[in-house]
């Protein structure tokens, strides 16, 4: 871990307590996911204790706790993707990682998320795998995409 | 009259009201006897209207208010039992039910099952389902209840969380959890010690600390406030839980530490269940710590506790008659010379105990030989720690302050009112300076923090000292920013108002101690600071006022002073010894001399360097394995017996008997008073302690029944040197240190157990206090620990100049880097302190 890393961001800030979501946002970009280390750093710089830090974050799913995958497969589940079978496709996907959404496996290889729209409705249903979105997507490609997917 | 203050006329359910302006509308109900049901209002706590028990109907509003967030206005029309409030209040209670699985609350057999629940069958028969502890005590039941709500309309959601044991003294259960938050106010707004949080969201919402720590991991002082105010059985207290509801309260002193606090015994057919705050306006505000709130109970409640006198030889031990253990003490006594017997008594016990004892040996054995073990507790300090304490001022001073400075303080388990009454000021801008190695509870939040390293405490107190004079400080082995965090501190405390300085217990077993404690009275005199020495023994003043020392009297003066010994005597009718030697309770430890006959009264002595030929050991609980003795005497345990204690204040508190003394256990005062008559000394004719009280006042002026009731803080007359147990440890260690100074690979230091009653660590008594204040372990810093491999447990071995122990270890991150900490119950001054050692891994 970058020793400079939580310097360099809480010297934007003022510690003031209405700074804590900024500064989670600013740690899970560089990090990508709220650390322990990170809540003990922002909490002796803030004055928050850890726990109350801890319930803010956790009460919205935009952070995690957890650390991420590097192999980023995100099912839609938004309301087009939904109706046209997103949760069959997030059933292989979680068949074939054996982990569900929200996880990653534990060789940090994968990171399973399941996403609320991400804006393609019209390809509904849709699978982003890293940054690449593929449309109207079947469990039967989505089993023959994940036979390669170490080569993501 | 101004319209800002002036009354308000409102109409509840028909009834003219006036109120004061501001008051809410359940406050108004309430003080005018009209039930309006309520589960997450807590008097103690801000009004929350999260369980949306208390909407009312509110002429000319829409919607329908919450009772306990409105505040009245003039001319309201409020109606609190309408048909349609009510249905409202039953369909919402039915949503909380249908996620909290006590189905006995609407079971359609619970009427007629209660005809049948003393059945008594030989095959299983159900007799009652009785599987909450709160039954009874429930809020939700009540309301329940008062709702009539027999069926719940809702799926039943069962959320399937596991209950939570891994923390001392209470459980919890989130299945039953109906989300008030009146804990988490509790812990946030109260106690300021936000360690419990709502955590995630929706119907994953759930009470707790970071991540899925447990409450021992996450700052929490188990203070158990949130369990005083959970409505339902999701916090409950493990030796409480099955106890049911209390018959009665006695409201005593904490008997755990000098604050002193103010607790409230429930009792339950003579044993007692509970030990809850009570509200005092003077010392603890409705606050507890662990040890108040906790271990007092199975303190007192413990299975182990003596109960009958019995005598010890060998291997084997039988239990005697009182009788027969008097005569075989007066017996033991009538071969001994004065100058070799002594008693160890406690200042942990009653003045009037206190009082007994030391007239026990002055009269009856004619020999000054009486001491406690605060002398060696504070070992080369005792005479610098009492001049603070001559110097203390009340609790209150906090609050007034604009600066506080904590030495070696840290207020999770012990002293916790103390620390609460500090947020609370820094929350209306007082600022905190806390000068302490360690990572502890308030040095998150405190405005500055000094972090000396080990053993160099008293060399920040005496710089700050010397800044404060104005006097320039030569900036050796200090870092730069610890200097200037030194300056920073001088130049708050030099401009503040009424600045109070508190000391803790943390460095007392230090070599440098007395340097500290000087160099803190310095530094009060230069800016004027109030001190608060904050005691660890509930009543080291009392044992100085009933002269519970060699060289004191009662009434604090010197056993050589003339006009107290004429006076002295004549309230005894008897003549005192001429015999005052050196001999004190460090003479037990350093001394080759055995004496003949040793008496510990709710004391265990110290390791002995020649063991006394007959020893008796008077105390709640047996000798072994702290000690051994040749006949134990069972005393009653504070809460059996009237007293007084008197507190870090110099304040004046009652102790009541709340039940009577467990089997044939008897108050220290009546054993010695019996044992005095049977002896045939005269002056022990007391039956009550009122009579001992009187006689004290006699020799004490101050000590009057209307002070004691008034609680008035006593004034400190002490003006003789103590004699003070140091060590030939103690003058080397300069010498050692220089020695070992090139390459030493870690830096122990020791303290002395200060959470301990009557000479046991609580540890040894109370099942939860093994896992907050184990004794017998060495603290070593996580890191540290990972650099020698050893994990949680392991036995080292830790070799010194004078010393080698094993132990097992214990990981913590607060402890820094480089040093290794252990509580010990002996005195830590035999040794260097703290003194370079080197560790390795016991080869076992």
């Amino acid at each position: 871990m970058n020793e400079e890393l939580y310097p360099s961001i809480f010297s934007q800030f003022k510690g003031e307590e209405g700074e804590l979501i900024t500064i989670l946002l600013r740690v899970q970009e560089a990090i990508g996911y709220i650390s322990q280390e990170a809540v003990k750093r922002i909490s002796q710089f803030l004055k928050i204790s850890e726990n109350q830090i801890y319930g803010v974050a956790s009460f919205f799913s935009r952070f995690r706790f957890d650390e991420p995958g590097k192999i980023s497969i995100k099912v839609c589940m938004g309301t087009a993707c939904h109706v046209h079978g997103g949760s069959l496709l997030a059933d292989a996907v979680g068949w074939d990682l054996g982990i569900t959404y929200g996880q990653a496996t534990p060789d940090k290889r994968f990171d399973f998320q399941r996403a609320n729209c991400l804006g393609s409705c019209t390809l509904a249903p849709v699978v982003q795998i890293n940054d690449k979105i593929q449309g109207r997507v079947l469990v039967t490609e989505l089993k023959e995409t994940m036979k390669h997917r170490e080569e993501f | 009259m101004n319209p800002e203050t002036a009354p308000v006329n409102v109409t509840i359910d028909n009834r003219s009201i006036t109120a004061a302006v501001g008051t809410s509308i359940l406050q108004v109900a309430r003080e005018n006897d009209i039930y309006i049901p309520t589960l997450c209002f807590h008097e103690s706590l801000s009004p929350h209207g999260g369980c949306r028990m208390c909407i009312v109907e509110v002429e000319g509003l829409r919607t329908f208010p919450t009772a306990c967030t409105t505040p009245i206005d003039e001319g309201m029309i409020i109606r609190t039992h309408t048909a349609q409030i009510q249905e409202m209040r039953t369909e919402i209670l039915q949503l909380f039910l249908s996620e909290h699985t006590a189905s006995c609350l609407v079971c359609g057999e619970k009427v007629e099952c209660r005809e049948y629940m003393s059945t008594v069958r030989k095959a299983g028969v159900t007799t009652g389902c009785r599987y909450c502890p709160k039954d009874g005590q429930c809020e939700l039941q009540a309301v329940t209840e008062s709702l009539d709500v027999n069926e719940i309309i809702y799926p039943i959601y069962y959320r399937g969380i596991n209950v939570e044991t891994g923390d001392p003294f209470y459980d919890r259960d989130y299945n039953l959890c109906i989300l008030c938050g009146r804990c988490v106010r509790m812990c946030q707004e109260v106690r300021l010690a936000d360690v419990l949080a709502y955590k995630h969201r929706g119907r994953k919402t759930i009470i707790g600390p970071a991540f899925s720590r447990t409450h021992l991991d996450s700052g929490c002082e188990f203070c158990g406030a949130c369990v005083s105010v959970c409505p339902t059985g999701t916090l409950r207290e493990k030796a409480r839980a099955w106890e049911g509801k209390p018959e009665r309260e006695e409201t005593t002193t904490c008997s755990f530490c000098g604050v002193g606090c103010q607790v409230k015994l429930l009792v339950k057919e003579d044993r007692i269940i509970g030990s809850l705050p009570a509200d005092d306006p003077l010392v603890n505000q409705g606050q507890l710590c662990v040890k108040g709130r906790f271990c007092n109970t199975e303190l007192v409640n413990g299975h182990q506790r003596v109960k009958n006198p019995y005598r010890h030889e060998g291997a084997i031990s039988w239990d005697v008659s009182w009788n027969e253990a008097f005569a075989l003490i007066a017996e033991k006594l009538q071969a001994s010379s004065p100058d070799r017997v002594g008693m160890l008594v406690s200042p942990n016990l009653c003045t009037e105990d206190l009082y007994i004892a030391q007239k026990f040996m002055r009269v009856a054995l004619a020999s000054h030989h009486v001491d406690t073990t605060a002398r060696l507790f504070y070992g080369a300090g005792f005479n610098a720690y009492l001049g603070l304490m001559k110097r203390a001022v009340p609790l209150a001073a906090i609050q007034n302050a604009s600066v506080v400075l904590m030495i070696g303080l840290d207020t999770r388990f012990s002293r916790s009112v103390v620390g609460v009454a500090l947020r609370t000021a820094m929350k209306k801008g007082i600022e905190i300076v806390t000068l302490n190695p360690r990572e502890h509870t308030i040095s998150l939040k405190a405005n500055l923090w000094l972090q000396p390293g080990i053993g160099t405490e008293f060399r920040y107190v005496d710089m700050l000292a010397q800044l404060t004079r104005g006097a320039e400080v030569p900036a050796d082995g200090i870092s730069q920013v610890e200097r200037e965090k030194l300056e920073q501190t001088a130049r708050m405390l030099s401009g503040s108002s009424n600045p109070v300085i508190l000391v803790g217990a943390e460095y007392l077993q230090y070599d440098s101690s007395r340097e500290l404690l000087e160099s803190v009275a310095q530094l009060a005199d230069n800016i004027g600071a109030g001190i608060m020495p904050l005691p660890a023994q509930n009543n080291l003043y009392g044992s100085l006022l009933a002269g519970s020392y060699p060289e004191l009297l009662p009434g604090m003066r010197s056993t050589g002073d003339d006009a107290q010994r004429k006076l002295l005597e004549a309230v005894w009718g008897t003549s005192l010894s001429n015999l005052i030697d050196s001999w004190t309770a460090a003479s037990l430890v350093a001394c080759d001399t055995p004496l003949q006959f040793l008496y510990a009264v709710g004391e265990v002595p110290p390791p002995m360097s020649a063991p006394a030929d007959f020893m008796v050991f008077q105390n709640m609980y047996p000798p072994e394995p702290y000690g051994s003795a040749d006949l134990v005497l069972p005393s009653a345990a504070a809460t059996e017996v009237d007293g007084t204690f008197i507190n870090g204040e110099r304040r004046m508190q009652r102790v009541r008997r709340a039940v009577v003394p467990l089997g044939n256990a008897l108050p220290d005062w009546e054993i010695l008073c019996r044992l005095g008559r049977f002896m045939g000394a005269t002056g022990f004719e007391f039956s009550r302690p009122e009579e001992i009280r009187e006689e004290i006042a006699r020799a004490v002026p101050e000590f009057t029944q209307e002070n004691i009731d008034a609680r008035t803080p006593m004034p400190f007359v002490l003006e003789t040197d103590m004699r003070e147990f140091t060590n030939d440890a103690t003058a080397h260690h300069a010498a050692e240190r220089a020695q070992t100074d090139s390459a030493p690979p870690f830096l122990f230091h020791a303290s002395v157990i200060e959470h301990t009653h009557r000479g046991f660590p609580l540890s040894a008594w109370v099942d939860g206090a093994k896992l907050l204040f184990p004794e017998g372990t060495l603290t070593v810093n996580v890191e540290d620990a990972k650099a020698l491999q050893l994990t949680e447990g392991d036995v080292v071995r830790v070799s010194g100049a004078s010393f080698e122990r094993t132990w097992p270890v214990r990981l913590a991150s607060t402890q820094p880097r480089g040093t290794l900490h252990a509580s010990l119950l002996e005195t830590a001054s035999s040794h260097p302190n703290p003194q370079p050692v080197a560790v390795r891994k016991a080869d076992v």
